[in-house]
């Protein structure tokens, strides 16, 4: 039992979720343990997690992507654009932001998989670009987006924002076609050894350059709902977004060396960060705090993770 | 170095008794030869020696003075030198950082003095008869060359006893010469040499003695000419193995057709597969084998020329076009370029065709489990499971997966290459056996290797590859290992 949920990085962020929660519930009785506070946190992290499944997607193939925080503020900036200045109709608007964020995509996968260029590098750049571009098209920042696209991201469903069950939804879509899609399936062979799977059948060049693809087309879709949540959009929107996706990511059980990891992962990965952020403002812990102890999080479970893997390995 | 002796030496992993009471002596100036398969615990035992475990119990004894190593460093302040068979070199540094790594010369200041450091590394491969810079970077080197700068790296510390693990396993015959010229060489100035390989016919002529391991055993040290190949063999095994013959199984129908095909490393190749019939592809190191076979499956680029597979023309240009036709290939270096090797072994075999995997349109885990168990027992891989992963098996098992991994895809041509590199007796023999039954029932089969008693043993004909052109064809009843040389190397 213990080496079930030891091996598995699922079965551990659930115990260590239940322990975290318990233990805090007893500490803030009154502020914690409340609908409102969870449906709170759930909300806070959805943006985070819609990102943070396309980058699993990218470290389970064996790459990863620096520029997704860029993409969300570039679609939120230019869906408003689109909106606001050139009177496109919302549904058209949001279609159009979408496609220019898989074109980045494409970009960014065509680049990496058949140019060759580092993805670390590659990425970096597109970061830069795409942010500048965002600044370009909205200098300060757009308000009052339409009343029709804000209600994507503030309205309700069984008394639980939309933007949770769009997170989700994505998890839910994205854990089923990772485990039984023979097309997905091919990412955790891709990523385990990519000259192996190229003489096994796979298309490793094409499949890596979806993956840049799909993984940009979340961060749209994250684009899309955050500026709809906020009814405005920034182009300062996402900026660290990249790192703290990474972090989740892996604290769900990737490995930057591809090959490993779930879905699921990727939302718990993001839960944990958020429930960690969400104690600290519950017991009045200062905004620099937060960073230091969510880095140091990071580095702890990393080592914990190494350390009970070889405890329990050998068994 | 006077002498060596290992005495009841134990050493113990979670749930295996690697080794089991060995008693070993080295005496000086004499080559002794390790013999047994894969797991018989040869590896952990060099392992001991070099300073990189400890053992549980026993002690180890160089000039009738016990002494205990905590780490590799101390193996060679005793003077014991040892060439690992996974390379240690490291890409981006000249042959000469690595030749001196960690115990650099120095000038008085204490700085690195490179133009000795040059100087010395000069001498060594000379000596060593290899015509490198040291200033060259190793990433530039071929796999023979690394090799033997690898040997280059252990002798440059000039030790007492020197421990060679499968040296010659990617050298081609010129060097494997002067290797064994070295050796001869050291043996007289009263190095001890211990050498293990899988060639039993290097250690024929090579070995002073023999000893032999079995499942963390010791069997007993033996004079070689006390020992024949099948008494060794069968102290190693276990049992006899049958003697190798053709299956002799070809039919008429052309599986496959090479026409005038030319590469970067081949030209105007031409032949035929016929179902049922294993033919070998002989040739020196370098001579096009392994570059022909991955421009049939796809993997490389064809310049001129026509592949048809059963009958019908191959347009291939990804080996997922060639598996779709029929073709399967296993390569020659399986542990980078076949095997997930932190996937689980029924993860590796469903690899090459998921599709097979599926239960209605989806992906079904059970189904994957169930044809991983099928190709378990079919070809007897020794697994604790089929959730292992592929890395903890053995040698012979690993390339079983392969197999496995191929025989998924239904193929009708197997292009094996060097399938049995580095695998023990035991298992070859397996090997051969599925080859000979797949041919029997029906495939095609292209086998590219370098050992020649494997290639006179089952192929039915062997083409020899010669600076990338075929040089001559031999028809198993006229072939002989020195006909292949004649044309392997003319």
């Amino acid at each position: 039992m213990i080496k079930r949920i030891v091996q598995d990085r699922i079965y551990l962020l659930i115990v260590l979720l239940m322990v975290v929660s318990i233990i805090t519930g007893i500490i803030f009785p009154t502020t914690f343990p409340t609908f409102t506070n969870f449906s709170q946190i759930f909300l806070n992290v959805s943006i985070d997690t819609i990102v943070a499944v396309g980058m699993m997607l990218l470290l389970i193939s064996g790459v990863f992507d620096l520029s997704v925080g860029s993409v969300v503020a570039f679609v939120a900036c230019l869906v408003a654009y689109f909106m606001q200045e050139a009177n496109i109709p919302v549904p058209l608007a949001i279609l159009l932001a979408i496609a220019s964020a898989l074109l980045i995509g494409l970009v960014n996968g065509y680049l990496i998989a058949y140019k060759e260029i580092n993805p670390m590098i590659q990425t970096l750049a597109m970061m830069g670009i795409v942010r500048g571009a965002a600044l370009m098209i909205s200098v300060a920042g757009a308000q009052n987006l339409p009343y029709h696209f804000n209600i994507i991201g503030q309205s309700k469903l069984l008394g639980v924002q939309m933007p949770v069950w769009y997170m989700l939804l994505t998890v839910l879509v994205f854990s089923f076609l990772m485990t039984r899609t023979i097309f997905f399936r091919r990412y955790y062979y891709i990523g385990g050894n990519e000259k192996a799977a190229e003489l096994s059948g796979i298309h490793v060049k094409k499949m890596k350059m979806i993956a840049f693809v799909i993984s940009a087309g979340l961060a749209g879709v994250a684009g899309i709902l955050i500026s709809s949540r906020l009814g405005a959009a920034l182009p300062t929107l996402g900026r660290g977004l990249e790192l703290r996706v990474i972090t989740a990511v892996i604290l769900g059980g990737a490995s930057l060396s591809g090959g490993f990891g779930k879905i699921p992962g990727a939302l718990l990965g993001a839960l944990f960060m958020g429930i960690i952020a969400n104690i600290m403002v519950i017991a009045r812990v200062s905004g620099y705090w937060q960073e230091i102890i969510l880095g140091i999080i990071l580095i702890f479970t990393l080592w914990l993770d190494k350390a009970l893997l070889k405890k329990y390995s050998k068994l | 170095m006077q002498q060596l002796r290992l005495e009841h030496i134990s050493k113990s992993f979670p749930g295996v008794k690697a080794l089991d009471d060995i008693n070993i002596e080295v005496k000086p100036g004499e080559v002794h030869a390790l013999c047994g398969e894969n797991g018989a615990g040869k590896s952990t035992l060099m392992n001991i020696l070099s300073g990189d475990l400890r053992p549980d119990e026993g002690t180890i004894i160089i000039n009738g003075e016990p002494v205990s190593f905590d780490n590799p460093k101390e193996a060679f302040e005793k003077s014991i030198a040892t060439v690992h068979q996974h390379l240690s070199l490291i890409d981006n540094l000249s042959v000469a950082e690595n030749i001196f790594a960690n115990q650099h010369p120095v000038n008085r200041l204490g700085l690195i003095h490179y133009r000795k450091m040059y100087q010395q590394t000069a001498d060594v491969l000379s000596e060593l008869k290899i015509n490198i810079a040291p200033t060259m970077l190793v990433s530039a080197l071929s796999p023979a060359q690394k090799q033997m700068v690898e040997i280059a790296k252990a002798l440059a510390r000039k030790p007492q006893l020197l421990i060679l693990d499968e040296p010659t396993a990617s050298l081609t015959d010129k060097e494997i010469k002067v290797l064994f010229h070295i050796i001869r060489y050291l043996k007289q100035q009263d190095v001890s040499i211990l050498y293990i390989s899988h060639r039993l016919s290097e250690i024929f002529e090579l070995a002073d003695r023999v000893s032999i391991l079995k499942d963390g055993k010791y069997e007993g040290t033996f004079q070689k000419a006390a020992l024949t190949t099948q008494q060794l063999i069968k102290r190693m095994v276990g049992r006899d193995l049958i003697d190798l013959k053709p299956s002799s199984a070809k039919q008429s129908t052309i599986l496959l057709e090479v026409k005038n095909l030319s590469g970067e490393k081949f030209k105007n190749i031409n032949f035929k597969l016929h179902r049922g019939e294993i033919v070998g592809l002989a040739g020196l190191v370098g001579a096009g084998r392994t570059e022909l076979a991955r421009a049939i499956f796809g993997a490389d680029k064809v310049e001129r020329g026509e592949i048809k597979v059963n009958n019908e023309v191959l347009l291939s240009s990804h080996p997922a076009k060639a598996i779709e036709k029929g073709i399967a290939y296993l390569t020659e270096d399986r542990t980078h370029l076949g095997l997930f090797l932190q996937m689980s072994v029924q993860d590796n075999i469903v690899s090459a065709n998921l599709k097979s995997a599926r239960k209605g349109n989806f992906y079904s885990h059970a189904k994957a489990k169930e044809l991983a168990e099928e190709s378990k027992t079919k070809l007897r891989i020794a697994t604790p499971s089929v959730g292992t992963k592929a890395q903890n098996l053995s040698g012979g098992n690993q390339q079983k997966v392969v197999l496995a991994k191929w025989l998924q895809t239904h193929p009708e041509i197997l292009i094996v290459d060097e399938p049995t590199h580095g695998i023990d007796v035991g298992a070859k023999f397996e090997i051969y056996g599925l080859l000979k039954e797949l041919a029997t029932s029906g495939k095609g089969i292209l086998m590219i290797s370098s050992d020649l008693p494997e290639l006179l043993g089952i192929c039915d004909r062997i083409l020899v590859l010669n600076k990338g052109t075929v040089s001559g064809e031999l028809l198993h009843a006229d072939a002989t290992e020195e006909k292949i040389m004649a044309l392997a190397s003319h």
